[in-house]
C-alpha cells in the first residue's frame, strides 16, 4: 500500500516536471512530423496548378484584432472579386508575439503561409534562417513588377527599412513612428505653446507640475525616445555595418542624463503599472507624453468627456529633429511556390496602393505607407477633421529606424534591463549604459 | 485479488497502461529527451534541423550568465515565499470550512473560483489593487499611515507582488485537497481522543497532522514543482516584462526570453534542463524526508 501510493506521487510529479521542462520544446516535437508530410503531399499537387494556371489559394497570417482586422477581412474580399484566380484568405494569429511563435513553428514543420505580417526587428532572424523570398525579381518584373514612379512613391524611411544587403525582403504595412501628445486644456490655461523642443518641455512641465499634475509622461519602454533623442545629439545607436552597440557614448549619457533628470525632478513619470501612458494621459495625470502614433484611438477614448487634446511632432534638441519610425511589413516566405508568390505579390501590391494604404491608415490609425495616398480627398479630409494624425506623416523626413540586426530583441531586453537599473537608483547613467552596451556587443558577436 | 505475476498478465496490464504511455511518452518523454539534445547542440540550423556542432558550450554560457543565476535566485525565493505560507493558510481554511458552518458549499466554491479564473483576468485585477495611487491595498495601508507602496513598479516590491497574487490564486486548490484529506480522516480517533481529554490543540496536533501527511506531502511536492515552473502570473502582472530591473525573472521566464524573443534554441534547452535537474532533485529530497514522517493510515 505505501509504495503504491509512493508510486503515485512519483507518477504525478514526474507528469508535472515533464510538462514543465517540455514547454521549451513544444514546438520542434509535433512539427518535425507534420513537415515530412507536408513535403511529400504538397509539392506535386502545387507543380501541376503552376502549369494549369488554376485558381490559387494563398494564406495571409496577421496579428490584427477588432476593426483592423475587418479592415483586412474587407480588403481581401475586394482583392479576391477583382482577381479571379486568387483567393486570399487572412488568418488572426492572435497578437504579435503569437503570430511570431507560429511563425517560427511553421517554419520549422515547412507549413508557412504565403505571406504574413512581420515587425521589422524579427525579420533578420526571418532571412538569417533563409525562409523569407527576396522580393526584387517581382519589383522588376515587366508584367507585375512596380515602376520607378511607383516605387519611389512609398515613403523612403518605409522603403529603405524594407531593404537588407541591397536587397528588399518586405512591404511597409502597419507602421508609426512616435508623437508627442499633449493636453490642450493645461496649456492654454498657462498661456503656453504647443512645445518644439526639449528646452520646451522641461519648461512647460517646470510651469504645470503640482497637484497631482506631472508635466511629462514616457512609456515603460521608453527606448525609443532614448535612441531619438541620441541621434538629435549626434550619437549612434548601433551601427548596423559593424554590428556595434555604440549608444554609451556621450551623448548616449547626455540623452539618458537628460530624461533621468526630468524624472528624479518629479517632472516626468513613466507609464509604470498604468502599462501604457494613454490612461493617464487621458485621465489628466499627465499634461504631455511621447507616445506611438498608433496610440492614437486610445487616446480618444481614454480622453474622451476628460480632456481636449492633440499630437505634435516629436521635440528637436538644438534644432535637429529625429524620430523613430518602426512597426510591422509583410514578408513572403519562400516555402511557396511560384504562383503563390505572384498571387502574393499582387496582394501585397494592392495592401500597399494609394487608396487601400490610405484606408487602412483612416481605419486603423497607422500610417500611410505612399506619399500620395496623403493627397487623396477622402485622406485629406479625414486629416482635417482628425488632426492628431498629421503629426506623423509631417515627420517622414526626420525619421530614422533603429538597426535591424539578428539579436536586436536581446539586445532590447538587456537595454530594457539596464534602464530599470538606472531609473531605479541601482546604477549611475554611465554605468548602466556602459554595462549595457557590452552586453549588447557580446550579444551582437555571438550571432 | 493478488494474482501471480504471468506473462499473460504482464502484458495485459501494459495494455492497460497503454493509453496513457502513449500520451506521456509523445508529449512528455520525447519533448523532455529531444529539449536536451538541443541543449548539446551549440551550432544548429533550428529550422532544418541540422547540427553543425555539438559541445556543452550552452550550459557553460548559461552558467556565466548573470541573468540565469538571478532567475534560479528569483524562482526559490519565490517558491520559499509562496509554498510555505499556501499551505498554512489553505489548511487553516480547510479547518474551518471542514466544520458545520452555514452555507459550506457557498464558501467552498468562493474559495475555488480564483483557482478557475484565468490569470490574465486575474492579473488585471490585481494590477488595479495594486497600484500605488488608485490600488485597495494602499489604500488600506493609509490607514496605518504608511506612504504608498509601489508594489508593480519598485524591484523590491515586485517579488512580493507576485508572491500575494499567486498565494491567493493558488488557495482554492489546496483547500480542496486539504478538505478531501480531512474528510477521510475516521471520526474515532477523534471520539477517542476526546474519551482521554485531548484538547483541540492536541487532537489537532496528534490526530490530524499525522494521519493527513500523505496529503500535506502530496500538496507540498505539487506546490514546489508549481512552483518552480511560475511564468503567466508575471507575464500578466508586468505587462509581458519580467518586472521592473528583472526583480520577478525567474527559470521559466528566462527560458521564454531566450527562445521565443532571442532565438536561442540551445541556450533555453539548458535552462530548461537544469530547471529540470534542480526540481527532480528537490524531490527526491522531499520523498526521502516524506518516508520518515509521512503515515499511511
Amino acid at each position: 500500500m505505501k509504495k503504491w501510493l509512493i508510486g503515485i506521487l512519483l507518477s504525478t510529479f514526474i507528469l508535472c516536471v515533464l510538462s514543465a521542462c517540455g514547454g521549451a520544446d513544444e514546438t520542434s516535437s509535433p512539427a518535425s512530423d507534420a513537415a515530412e508530410t507536408n513535403s511529400n503531399g504538397e509539392t506535386e499537387a502545387v507543380a501541376e496548378e503552376q502549369e494549369s494556371g488554376e485558381p490559387v489559394e494563398i494564406e495571409f497570417w496577421h496579428a490584427m484584432s477588432g476593426p483592423h482586422e475587418e479592415a483586412i477581412n474587407e480588403f481581401a474580399e475586394r482583392f479576391n472579386s477583382e482577381h479571379d484566380n486568387i483567393t486570399v484568405k487572412p488568418v488572426n494569429q492572435g497578437g504579435y508575439n503569437d503570430l511570431e511563435q507560429k511563425v517560427m513553428a511553421a517554419a520549422r514543420a515547412q507549413s508557412l503561409p504565403t505571406i504574413a505580417q512581420a515587425v521589422t526587428s524579427v525579420i533578420p532572424e526571418y532571412i538569417a534562417n533563409g525562409f523569407v523570398a527576396p522580393l526584387n525579381d517581382w519589383m522588376e518584373d515587366p508584367e507585375v513588377g512596380l515602376s520607378d514612379d511607383e516605387l519611389n512613391d512609398y515613403v523612403e524611411i518605409f522603403r529603405e527599412s524594407s531593404i537588407w544587403y541591397n536587397t528588399f525582403y518586405s512591404l511597409p504595412f502597419s507602421k508609426s513612428t512616435r508623437v508627442l501628445f499633449y493636453n490642450q486644456g493645461i496649456l492654454e490655461e498657462n498661456g503656453l505653446d504647443v512645445p518644439s523642443s526639449w528646452e520646451d518641455i522641461r519648461h512647460i512641465s517646470e510651469t504645470v507640475t503640482g497637484d497631482g499634475l506631472i508635466g511629462m509622461g514616457f512609456e515603460n519602454s521608453f527606448e525609443s525616445e532614448f535612441q531619438a533623442l541620441l541621434i538629435q545629439m549626434g550619437g549612434v545607436y548601433i551601427d548596423e555595418g559593424t554590428l556595434e552597440a555604440q549608444f554609451a557614448s556621450t551623448e548616449g549619457i547626455e540623452a539618458m542624463s537628460l530624461m533621468k533628470e526630468l524624472m528624479d525632478e518629479g517632472l516626468a513619470r513613466t507609464a509604470g503599472e498604468d502599462d501604457y501612458m494613454s490612461n493617464p494621459f487621458g485621465r489628466g495625470d499627465v499634461a504631455m507624453y511621447i507616445g506611438s502614433s498608433a496610440g492614437i484611438p486610445h487616446v480618444a477614448s481614454a480622453a474622451e468627456g476628460n480632456i481636449e487634446w492633440s499630437t505634435t511632432v516629436l521635440p528637436a534638441y538644438e534644432g535637429e529633429a529625429a524620430t523613430s519610425f518602426a512597426g510591422n511589413d509583410i514578408v513572403l516566405f519562400n516555402q511557396a511556390d511560384e504562383a503563390e508568390q505572384r498571387a502574393a505579390w499582387e496582394f501585397m501590391k494592392f495592401l500597399t496602393s494609394p487608396e487601400i494604404t490610405a484606408e487602412w491608415s483612416m481605419k486603423s490609425g497607422y500610417l500611410p505607407v505612399r506619399y500620395s495616398a496623403e493627397d487623396l480627398e477622402d485622406y485629406q479630409a479625414f486629416v482635417a477633421e482628425n488632426p492628431e494624425y498629421l503629426a506623423g506623416p509631417s515627420q517622414f523626413d526626420a525619421g530614422f529606424f533603429v538597426a535591424r540586426v539578428k539579436g536586436s530583441d536581446a539586445v532590447r531586453n538587456i537595454l530594457l534591463e539596464e534602464f530599470d537599473n538606472i531609473l531605479v537608483g541601482n546604477k549611475s547613467v554611465e554605468e548602466g549604459l556602459t554595462d549595457a552596451q557590452n552586453r549588447a556587443n557580446s550579444e551582437l558577436e555571438n550571432q | 485479488m493478488p494474482t501471480q505475476p504471468t506473462w499473460k498478465n504482464t502484458l495485459k496490464a501494459c495494455l492497460y497502461l497503454l493509453p496513457a504511455l502513449v500520451i506521456l511518452i509523445t508529449f512528455n518523454l520525447y519533448p523532455i529527451m529531444k529539449s536536451f539534445f538541443i541543449s548539446l547542440y551549440t551550432d544548429y540550423d533550428f529550422f532544418n534541423d541540422v547540427v553543425y556542432e555539438y559541445g556543452f558550450g550552452n550550459f557553460a554560457k548559461l552558467f556565466q550568465d548573470p541573468n540565469f543565476s538571478k532567475a534560479m535566485l528569483n524562482t526559490i525565493i519565490f517558491v520559499i515565499g509562496v509554498v510555505p505560507s499556501s499551505i498554512v493558510l489553505s489548511l487553516a481554511i480547510a479547518l474551518l470550512l471542514n466544520t458545520k458552518i452555514k452555507m459550506m458549499g457557498f464558501f467552498r466554491t468562493i474559495y475555488f473560483l480564483p483557482f478557475v479564473t484565468s490569470v490574465v483576468a486575474v492579473a488585471i485585477v490585481w494590477g488595479w489593487i495594486f497600484h500605488s495611487d488608485y490600488g485597495l491595498i494602499n489604500y488600506f495601508l493609509s490607514w496605518f499611515g504608511i506612504d504608498p507602496v509601489k508594489w508593480i513598479t519598485d524591484p523590491v516590491f515586485a517579488m512580493p507582488a507576485l508572491i500575494i497574487l499567486s498565494i491567493w490564486k493558488g488557495l482554492g486548490f489546496n483547500i480542496i485537497i486539504f478538505l478531501a484529506g480531512l474528510q477521510n480522516i475516521d471520526k474515532q480517533y477523534y471520539l477517542a481522543a476526546k474519551v482521554d481529554g485531548a484538547s483541540a490543540w492536541n487532537r489537532f496536533k496528534s490526530v490530524t497532522l499525522p494521519l493527513l501527511s500523505p496529503t500535506m506531502f502530496f500538496i507540498s511536492i505539487i506546490s514546489i514543482i508549481n512552483g518552480f515552473k511560475v511564468f503567466d502570473e508575471i507575464f500578466a502582472l508586468f505587462n509581458g516584462r519580467p518586472g521592473p530591473a528583472n526583480s520577478t525573472l525567474t527559470v521559466v521566464y528566462y527560458v521564454y526570453q531566450k527562445f521565443y524573443e532571442e532565438w536561442q534554441f540551445g541556450l533555453a534547452s539548458a535552462a530548461a534542463f537544469v530547471l529540470f535537474l534542480v526540481v527532480f532533485l528537490f524531490t527526491v529530497v522531499q520523498l526521502i524526508i516524506g518516508k520518515r514522517f509521512v503515515h499511511y493510515h
